[in-house]
């Protein structure tokens, strides 16, 4: 009956003249969900900014899959599959 | 506010000392409870996130009764023997908690329903005139935020799936009337003793109006709630009979045997330190 829904890219930063770091990812039935679940799940840092986007919200530029769209299963960061 | 804040227990009026030690230990038996509950979901929640956060909820109500218990110090009480030493029925936490949770939805109906009863509360000490409170208040408040994030997201999301509505409904209309009955009657002695003395912001009324505000506009469509004038309306009467000011609770006992044993950490009781 539930399903996991859509993967949320997770986005922070520690400071705010930093700039945000891409810090992995969240399987979530919501967005609601998404920030909670992303909150809790990357906590290594006290960070001074996070905000979650939908994988499929992101268009790729220059290559005809961006690393967000490849469909890699959340917690898989980015990074991996570059 | 001009009047003027209480440093420690001892500036407190005649009485009022007794009542507040007594919120503060039903808060604090109730996040130790919570915690408990939690924590049983860390493995078995629907998702692995769900499961982290669980994980989380669970350390962040660890971490507010830690806190209570210490403040009670100032009250002279030993939180090492409120934390260890006490039966079951010297428990001030609702009868919701006593045993194990049984499925999800009872589970969210602690964790949007139950976990939203006592933010409230403690949204009611934000300002209080016994400051040593005030300041460890907000920070709570803060990590609630999401621990109501996530019972409202998943209690959203359980409504909009098809056979989810019937089964959440029936598990919050079973966790309802304690919630209700949490806040206490219109004229609930000790509370209003509180409000008066701007200890707590709101009395009784006060705080089950703010509650059903934030949990109003998902639970009405259990059928529980209703939108009225001015606010949210609860569509049951409340069921006061065996309910004690003391305890906040409806029912007689208290935690089961199994739920005091691990409460009380009886497991490790040799390891305990002085």
């Amino acid at each position: 009956m539930i399903r996991n829904g859509r993967v949320y890219e997770v986005f922070a930063r520690k400071k705010r003249a930093d700039r945000f770091e891409h810090v992995g990812a969240v399987s979530a039935p919501n967005e609601q969900l998404a920030r909670v679940y992303a909150w809790q799940t990357y906590d290594e840092a006290k960070w001074f900014e996070m905000t979650v986007a939908p994988r499929d919200a992101f268009a790729a530029v220059n290559r005809p899959q961006a690393p967000f769209t490849l469909g890699a299963p959340a917690g898989r960061a980015a990074a991996d599959s570059r | 506010m001009t009047e003027s804040g209480f440093r420690s227990a001892e500036d407190l009026p005649e009485g009022v000392s007794e009542h507040l030690s007594n919120l503060m230990l039903t808060l604090a038996d109730n996040k130790r409870l919570l915690g408990i509950r939690y924590s049983d979901w860390i493995l078995g929640a629907p998702s692995v996130e769900a499961g982290i956060a669980c994980s989380a909820m669970a350390q962040d109500e660890w971490g507010h009764a830690r806190i209570l218990y210490a403040m009670l110090r100032d009250f002279g009480h030993d939180p090492s023997a409120l934390e260890h030493e006490r039966e079951s029925d010297e428990y001030h936490s609702s009868e919701l908690l006593d045993r194990d949770v049984a499925s999800w939805e009872e589970f969210l109906a602690l964790n949007f329903l139950w976990d939203t009863a006592l933010s409230v509360q403690f949204e009611m000490l934000v300002e209080s005139r016994y400051e040593p409170i005030h300041y460890k208040v907000r920070k709570l408040l803060e990590e609630e935020r999401f621990h109501f994030d996530h019972g409202q997201g998943w209690t959203s999301r359980l409504l909009g799936a098809e056979g989810g509505r019937a089964a959440l409904a029936e598990a919050f209309v079973a966790a309802w009337n304690a919630c209700v009955c949490w806040f206490g009657a219109a004229d609930d002695p000790l509370i209003s003793t509180l409000a008066l003395h701007g200890i707590v912001r709101r009395g009784a009324d006060g705080a089950r109006a703010r509650w059903l505000e934030r949990v109003g506009p998902l639970a009405a469509a259990t059928g529980l709630v209703r939108a009225a004038e001015g606010g949210w309306a609860a569509t049951r009467e409340p069921v006061w009979e065996g309910y004690g000011t003391r305890r906040r609770r409806t029912a007689g006992g208290g935690p089961d045997e199994d739920s005091l044993a691990r409460v009380r950490g009886d497991r490790n009781r040799a390891l305990l330190l002085d």
